[in-house]
């Protein structure tokens, strides 16, 4: 066991951890913040993106011990005073959302993408979030949330694609 | 659950080596952890201890110096390179190689010399290194020694490295300054995949460079190419140069057929 001392969404955390138990794992059992999620466990999905140290990362493939004096944020940091970020409602809005299991590992992406490129082309954010699959939404409403966040839609809320 | 191990992170380049000089037979190198972390969650690896090379004085970022060029080291990630903004003016293949590797949550953690230090023959990095005549700095506790790139693969998933020995620095040579290139790698999607087969080229003064991933047991630098080589003459020495095999992926003849044609394609477009 290691001692490890970490920020996650802005709380401070210390805790003994294997050192064989990945970041996914500690974020969601250890500390019970299960919007993460487990797809593939391979970094393939992109179900378990986290930001660390203000970039995104695929948390299946950290280990805890790794994190220690670093600063995670989950997508339980997302919502602000119990009022949902811009990000989040585009998704809600633009029917984003089916499932769910990919939607936190999503927003995580597109908060990234959105912090270096604050008004990405469609084929700038198809490249955003190459590394999150999604098995139900045929990316196209995840793409106009995005373009939604960005505040590129003219006709928010509106079905676009048939 | 990854099977038990230890964890050390060293803060200085004596401690590395020490510890991998201790435990070197039993210890992996851990840096982006994109490969390893996955090859002990699927039991390929059951290192006793794992090394976090991240925390080492002098491990991570890029520099350059002008006598000796572009400088990558162990804790260098991938999206290092490509905000790089010598790497997008004087080495632009390496950029143009780095995007193609995997997806961007990954080239947040991958590193360069992981990539290398892994020896997939799919390996995106490897083409634009062969194409730079780029030098693998190996230390251990024993010294200091230099391969080129050309050398430093020795087969499916096998470098010169031994046990005790970790890849701490990259040279690009100040000579490959300048090189146009390009890179052509064929997916099975058009987002993050593994290469099925993947040819670099490179431009720069009277040097022409074609280099090949995912067509032999090692990444492939074709020989005995000059500025002047007709299209014909860089199809047949590139496929000369390979020897690639059918897999899960494809056949060995269409690994043939994209090759040529992505050799023709570049050809072309970098006359």
């Amino acid at each position: 066991m290691t001692k490890i001392s970490l920020t996650v969404n802005g709380s401070r955390y210390e805790r003994e951890v294997e050192e064989n138990r990945t970041l996914l794992r500690f974020l969601r059992e250890d500390l019970g913040l299960t919007g993460t999620k487990e797809g593939c466990g391979a970094g393939e999905c992109g179900a378990c993106t986290v930001f660390l140290d203000g970039l995104t990362v695929n948390s299946c493939m950290v280990l805890a011990v790794e994190a220690d004096g670093r600063k995670v944020e989950t997508i339980e940091g997302e919502a602000r005073d119990g009022k949902l970020s811009p990000i989040q409602e585009a998704f809600r809005d633009n029917h984003a959302v089916q499932c769910g299991f990919c939607t936190s590992g999503m927003i995580m992406s597109t908060r990234e993408l959105l912090q270096r490129n604050p008004k990405p082309s469609v084929e700038e954010i198809k490249e955003g979030i190459e590394g999150n699959f999604c098995r139900c939404t045929g990316y196209q409403q995840i793409v106009e949330a995005v373009l939604d966040a960005s505040g590129q839609l003219k006709e928010k809320g509106e079905l676009r694609h048939a | 659950m990854l099977h038990a191990f230890k964890y050390a992170a060293p803060r200085s380049r004596a401690e590395m080596l020490d510890l991998l000089a201790e435990h070197g037979e039993r210890a992996k190198v851990l840096a982006g952890g994109t490969d390893l972390l996955v090859n002990i969650r699927g039991g390929n690896m059951k290192p006793a201890l794992v090394i976090d090379a991240k925390r080492v004085e002098g491990y991570g970022g890029l520099s350059w110096d002008p006598a000796e060029g572009l400088t990558l080291r162990p804790a260098t990630t991938i999206n290092d390179v490509l905000r790089d903004k010598r790497v997008r003016t004087d080495f632009p293949l390496l950029a143009i190689c780095g995007h193609d590797l995997a997806s961007y949550q990954i080239r947040n953690r991958a590193t360069v010399i992981g990539n290398v230090v892994n020896a997939s023959p799919c390996s995106d990095m490897a083409p634009a290194l062969l194409c730079f005549g780029a030098l693998a700095e190996i230390s251990s506790a024993r010294g200091t020694r230099t391969v080129p790139f050309t050398e430093f693969f020795t087969g499916v998933k096998k470098t010169v490295l031994a046990k005790d020995e970790i890849l701490e620095r990259i040279v690009i040579p100040a000579s490959a300054a300048g090189t146009k290139g390009e890179y052509r790698k064929l997916k099975r999607i058009n987002g993050h995949d593994l290469g099925i087969v993947g040819v670099a080229i490179a431009r720069k003064g009277g040097s022409l460079r074609i280099a090949v991933s995912s067509a032999a047991p090692v990444p492939v630098l074709v020989t005995g190419l000059s500025a002047g080589s007709t299209v014909d003459e860089a199809v047949a020495a590139t496929l000369a140069a390979v020897n690639p095999i059918s897999d899960v992926r494809c056949t060995k003849e269409y690994r043939l057929f994209m090759i040529e044609t992505f050799v023709r394609r570049l050809m072309e477009e970098m006359k």
